[in-house]
């Protein structure tokens, strides 16, 4: 999300006609530019801890948001990027809110993934692209389509349990490096990316091989990304079961 | 001198000036008396002192327990299989439900 450019009008509208505004962005900039909108914007931020675990400040998210709903307040919560990828919040928010018989709906957003198809020039139309919180790819058993684009979101903090715990990093991407040399060769190319916070700032684009991801410095704000490693096969007994299809429709026409 | 978050609201929503030449941009930071820290991001393409001027630090991008947080793990995880002794009272099963 670029400060300045990415806000909907609409999600604007929302933010001047709450009575309170919660805001869980990604910096003080964005909630000072948020703060020049309404006057009553409170931020989630001081919610997280070191090694408190995310589910319980997203629990405490939740819970203040309701509290303010129950008093008759009309209630906007503010997330980076799109509210409802990659946030828990948003979406219990909504349930719990319409389960109270409140009504509640979601503004969707720009996010980092719409500003990564943007930089980075790929249309996920074209090979297919799979999306995932790295540490998924760690602790189930999933199947990786290396002839599709994979984009992996959180490396930085790949299988830590906690906010705050971005340091051990190299060794637990070394676990994800070798999951990733399952599908991939080694000196797979690799995108790092981090889209523009500021509007004088330029997306971070950084190509390295897989073999090196384990070892180069990784913050929680960049992305993953892996361009296809092989090419698309044709499935050779679907085509012929179109083919036939098609025959039978044109002589169906042609009856 | 101006507000430097006006000004990055002003860039960040005018097409003429978001995607502005350095030159042309200075220019027009020059006569609004913009901050050094806010001239050297657009003529240096360093953003690093306007990040700390401004208090930016970097966060996740996401705002989803990741696998292995509590409670996520009742939810969607697949637990590792332990064999339960015998004779011990059986605990409840773990509650389940969707959490994304």
């Amino acid at each position: 999300m670029t400060l300045g450019s990415h806000l909907t009008p609409l999600a604007r509208s929302h933010i001047v006609q709450a009575d309170v505004v919660f805001a869980a962005l990604s910096d003080a900039i964005a909630e000072e530019w948020l703060k020049r909108m309404h006057p009553d914007v409170r931020s989630l931020q001081p919610c997280y801890a070191e090694g408190k675990p995310r589910m319980r400040t997203y629990r405490e998210w939740v819970a203040l948001m309701m509290a303010e709903l129950r008093a008759d307040k009309r209630v906007c919560g503010v997330f980076y990027g799109h509210p409802g990828i990659f946030a828990w919040s948003p979406h219990k928010v909504i349930e719990e809110a319409r389960a109270e018989g409140y009504e509640a709906h979601m503004e969707p957003g720009i996010s980092a993934e719409d500003c990564l198809y943007a930089d980075l020039g790929f249309d996920p139309g074209r090979y297919g692209c799979q999306h995932f919180e790295a540490s998924q790819l760690l602790y189930c058993d999933r199947r990786v389509d290396p002839a599709g684009y994979l984009v992996l979101w959180q490396v930085g903090v790949v299988g830590n349990r906690s906010v705050g715990r971005f340091d051990a990093a190299p060794a637990y991407r070394a676990l994800l490096v070798e999951r990733l040399e399952q599908d991939y060769p080694p000196d797979h190319e690799v995108i790092i990316y981090r889209g523009a916070t500021l509007p004088v700032e330029q997306p971070r684009i950084q190509r390295i091989a897989l073999r090196e991801l384990a070892g180069i410095p990784l913050t929680a704000e960049e992305t993953v990304v892996l361009p296809p490693a092989v090419t698309l096969q044709p499935n050779r007994a679907m085509l012929v079961r179109l083919q036939a299809l098609d025959a039978s429709q044109h002589a169906g026409t042609g009856a | 001198m101006t507000d430097t978050i006006e000004l990055l609201i002003v860039i960040g929503s005018d097409a003429s000036l978001r995607y502005a030449p350095p030159s042309e941009l200075k220019y027009v930071l020059d006569k609004a008396g913009a901050s050094v820290e806010l001239k050297m991001a657009v003529t240096k393409g360093d953003c690093a002192p306007l990040r700390v001027k401004l208090g930016i630090q970097g966060v996740p991008q996401t705002q989803a327990p990741s696998h292995g947080d509590e409670e996520e793990e009742e939810a969607d995880l697949p637990l590792p299989e332990r064999p339960e002794p015998d004779p011990s009272p059986r605990r409840p099963p773990a509650k389940r439900g969707s959490t994304r």
